[in-house]
């Protein structure tokens, strides 16, 4: 079996990386360089860096702050936040980033999915969904940092991006997002049964066992963590060998 | 250039803050009984340099000794609490954020026996009754007041009608609710959360915690008014009884006297960040945010309860030009959670939304049916409330010299981004 | 003191460079990114990097003329370090959509994966074990300071497979097959993997190469 990938989230607003919950208030919870390049010693996988705001102020992401914090951190870095351009990608991949993430922008155009996948390679662009749980059953795509309804379901969206070319999904869980009160198992598994491209869940991890769940139940490719990680719940190496112990691979160093 | 006509006495000149991005409309909290279609708004004032009263009240915390304060507290506390199984003290709430913090701060921490207390809202929404729910399954005993439904939406309408102002009745009830209840219960001490010069009301009450009497108590009963309506009409022309009334008649302040009752703000005693009462909100009793952006603004976790608020933001933004995100924006700029900048932003793009998703529901409720009101329906124009009557109404409260008519929409003639 | 080197990485309008600048950076050394002959001609040693297809990287070399040039330069052993796709290039022939002739350094051709147990996903997205064909076998390679549970960054869906066992640098398994993940000839190298996403253990092969151009060994 692959190794499952622990992927630290670093959400940013301004100067600072906070922790909102269910995509609400922002509270500060660090410094992103200082931060970004703990987990990358401590053995981080990939990082996710998103500008949680640039979609609500309808601004772009700090370019200058994103370069700072990826100088020196030698392992894949996600970079996500208010992408409406291939010019934006383009800014984003000089200063540091490997993959774009992209969530709003393709929600409202979606062939802006494909023009990035020609120019940049499926390997560089991952569809990032935010999911809200709809009361009368199903998931609902959001946007604007969880607070834009769009109508759309996940699971129809996530098979139209996939179909354009998209080389990753990350999906977050607004509901679950902050509560370390585990991922939810139930989406992820549904779109895990029929992704071809890799998953990676975020929103909820908590306990230990809540990792191991994600990958034997809902058996996705790798694991985005905030709040436990940013609050010291667990360090990267706790979530590790506990993985580990329980028979899923992944990169000790 | 012609003089534009001012609604409300409101400044003929519109201002920004500097620092945040309220403007000079902004109304004070005023006597609700005493309000009337003629009343003058006092409003939020500006210093010299542009700012804010709000913004300079925050400055000033920055130098308050939060220890001392605190210590002062703990006096307060130790003089009035009670183990002999009483309560102790009153809790006004709504099991929002700034409630919750509140009532479990007050007896967690502080080892008091809070009774906590709420006025209903007009219409619960549901994450509202359920984070009610919540707070009370924190661990505190509740008495909630419901006022008469059919009362309470007379004087709703009313007060839309004559005030364009739907929150008056719960405004009104809710202010007088507290002190009665503690005069009911017998509870000398009463705690309310921020302090309202925080948000702008004259700055000279912020250095004492206690309220001015003169917020919910009212010396002479003939002068009182709802819904800009007085007790004497409300009674001859609607078919009100004293009765009807009596739940938004304020205390008699001498009661007050005699029971020695003191009203406190904790917001006095503990620095007050509304961002953190909501991360303590989750994290101590689970409270969620509303699943959706509230309508008028950016925000998910800021007075959701009911769903009549939209409108009472709307119709702000209606009156003074200032709509909800610009409250919200206002207070998150001052608390250093987002920049002037970012707020403008934010402002601009939320402001003044029309409150769609509760608007079928809130015109059911501010309607007047004969079948239910067979006297006061008669005394309408048009008793039974819909979107065209209701934007009509709301053009009668636009002032002159906020609004100019552009291409055949509503525009305001000075926004805080500048453009048009 | 060591003399200045003059390293070039390659430009052929394919892949993101960026992080690959900051490898070098981070080692002191001032990367020429460049697509003119002239400066990779003299460069003490040069970087074919690239994502993205066989057919694409082909056509971004051949239209800049920069197929002869790096396959002259192949020619006279000077230190030459390829990744993912640039690796892939060095090779005789590539069958992603179609038959495409490769620059030739090393025989050999690159082939998709095939089905893989357990239903593994294709691309392999993350990290892995590399491993010699036999113990030692990494002595004076460029691979010399990788240990056994190093681990290196992935991100392909294509394989090489070099014709000639002497070429097989390196071995991974994904999927329950093993697959070349690295291939090398006197002093020209290729990883499948990316060493400058690849933390420390990457980092390391990066300096060995580094002291290749400098030293003359890694």
């Amino acid at each position: 079996m692959k190794n499952i990938r622990l992927i630290p989230r670093l959400d940013i607003k301004g100067p600072n990386v906070v922790k909102p919950i269910q995509t609400e208030a922002l509270r500060v919870v660090g410094n992103p360089k200082k931060l970004a390049y703990h987990y990358y010693e401590a053995g981080a996988d990939e990082l996710i860096y998103l500008d949680i705001v640039a979609s609500l102020y309808q601004r772009n992401l700090d370019f200058d702050l994103l370069k700072s914090v990826a100088k020196n951190i030698f392992i894949p870095i996600t970079v996500g936040g208010g992408i409406r351009s291939i010019s934006d990608i383009n800014n984003v991949l000089r200063s540091g980033a490997d993959k774009v993430a992209i969530n709003t922008f393709a929600v409202k155009n979606p062939n802006f999915l494909s023009q990035a996948v020609k120019e940049f390679g499926s390997q560089c662009v991952v569809l990032y969904v935010e999911a809200k749980k709809r009361a009368q059953g199903g998931y609902e795509v959001y946007t604007d940092g969880g607070r834009e309804k769009t109508g759309l379901e996940v699971i129809a969206w996530i098979k139209k991006a996939i179909g354009l070319g998209v080389g990753e999904i990350l999906l977050t869980s607004v509901d679950r997002d902050g509560t370390r009160g585990g991922y939810d198992i139930e989406l992820l598994k549904k779109i895990a049964s029929f992704s071809p491209v890799p998953l990676i869940a975020h929103g909820g991890a908590g306990s230990l066992h809540s990792f191991e769940e994600a990958v034997t139940l809902a058996k996705v490719d790798a694991l985005g963590v905030s709040s436990a990680f940013h609050y010291n719940n667990f360090s990267i190496s706790d979530v590790k060998n506990y993985l580990a112990k329980n028979n899923i691979n992944v990169r000790i160093i | 250039m012609e003089k534009l006509e001012t609604k409300f006495g409101l400044p003929a000149e519109v201002k920004f803050c500097r620092r945040c991005v309220i403007s000079n409309q902004r109304p004070n909290s005023a006597v609700e009984f005493s309000h009337t279609k003629e009343s003058k708004k006092q409003t939020i004032h500006f210093d010299e340099q542009g700012v804010c009263d709000a913004c300079r009240v925050v400055e000033k915390k920055k130098k308050i000794d939060w220890l001392e304060r605190e210590k002062e507290l703990i006096g307060l506390c130790d003089r009035f609490r009670k183990n002999d199984g009483s309560y102790d003290c009153l809790v006004p709430g709504s099991g929002g954020k700034d409630s919750f913090y509140a009532a479990h701060t007050l007896k967690y921490k502080y080892n008091m026996h809070p009774l906590t207390v709420t006025w209903a809202p007009h219409v619960y929404t549901d994450w509202g009754w359920k984070n009610f729910q919540a707070w009370l399954h924190a661990g505190f005993d509740n008495i909630l007041f419901t006022p008469n439904g059919k009362i309470h939406r007379l004087l709703t309408r009313l007060a839309t009608e004559n005030l364009f102002h739907p929150f008056q009745p719960f405004i009104t009830g809710q202010k007088s609710f507290a002190p009665k209840m503690a005069l009911l219960y017998d509870i000398p001490l009463v705690f309310f959360g921020e302090h309202e010069a925080e948000y702008g009301n004259p700055i000279a009450d912020a250095s004492s915690a206690k309220r001015d009497w003169s917020y919910f108590a009212s010396q002479d009963k003939t002068k009182i008014f709802f819904g800009g309506v007085s007790v004497k009409d409300l009674k001859n022309k609607y078919g009100l009884l004293d009765a009807d009334l009596q739940t938004y008649m304020p205390a008699d302040p001498n009661d007050i006297e005699r029971k020695k009752i003191e009203v406190h703000y904790l917001g006095y005693y503990l620095k007050w960040h509304p961002q953190s009462c909501y991360y303590y909100a989750v994290e101590h009793g689970g409270f969620q945010p509303s699943p959706e952006r509230t309508s008028g603004t950016y925000s998910k976790y800021n007075s959701i309860d009911d769903k009549i608020d939209d409108f009472h933001y709307y119709t702000t933004y209606i009156k003074f030009g200032i709509g909800r995100a610009t409250y919200d924006a206002s207070q998150e700029v001052r608390s250093g959670d987002i920049t002037r900048e970012e707020g403008v932003s934010l402002v601009k793009r939320f402001d003044g939304e029309f409150p769609e998703r509760f608007a079928e529901e809130i015109f059911k409720y501010l309607s007047v049916p004969e079948k239910d009101f067979p006297l006061a329906s008669r005394k309408f124009k048009q008793p039974m409330m819909n979107r065209e009557y209701f934007m009509q109404l709301a053009d009668q409260f636009r002032s002159p010299h906020l609004w100019k008519k552009a291409g055949g929409r509503w525009k305001l003639r000075h926004t805080v981004w500048g453009g048009d | 003191m060591s003399k200045k080197i003059k390293v070039a990485i390659v430009d052929y309008g394919v892949g993101n460079l960026y992080s690959l600048i900051g490898v070098f950076k981070f080692f002191n050394i001032d990367v020429n990114v460049t697509e003119e002959a002239e400066i990779l001609n003299q460069a003490d040693g040069i970087i074919l990097p690239g994502v993205g297809s066989f057919a694409a990287g082909m056509r971004g070399l051949k239209i800049r003329g920069l197929d002869e040039v790096v396959k002259a330069i192949a020619s006279r052993n000077k230190p030459m370090l390829g990744i993912c796709l640039g690796t892939q290039l060095m090779l005789t022939e590539g069958h992603e959509f179609g038959n495409f002739k490769g620059l030739g350094i090393m025989k050999g051709k690159v082939v998709r994966f095939p089905i893989l147990a357990d239903n593994e996903k294709i691309p392999q997205i993350g990290w892995n074990k590399i491993f010699p064909k036999e113990p030692g076998a990494w002595t004076g390679t460029i691979l010399n300071s990788f240990k056994e549970n190093d681990q290196v960054y992935f991100v392909h869906s294509y394989i090489l497979e070099p014709k000639f066992e002497k070429n097989i640098l390196a071995l991974s398994v994904y999927g329950g097959h093993t697959f070349c993940s690295a291939i090398r000839q006197g002093n020209i190298y290729g990883c499948q993997f990316h060493p400058e996403k690849s933390g420390q253990a990457g980092m390391k092969i990066i300096k060995n190469f580094i002291n290749l151009i400098q030293y003359g060994k890694a």
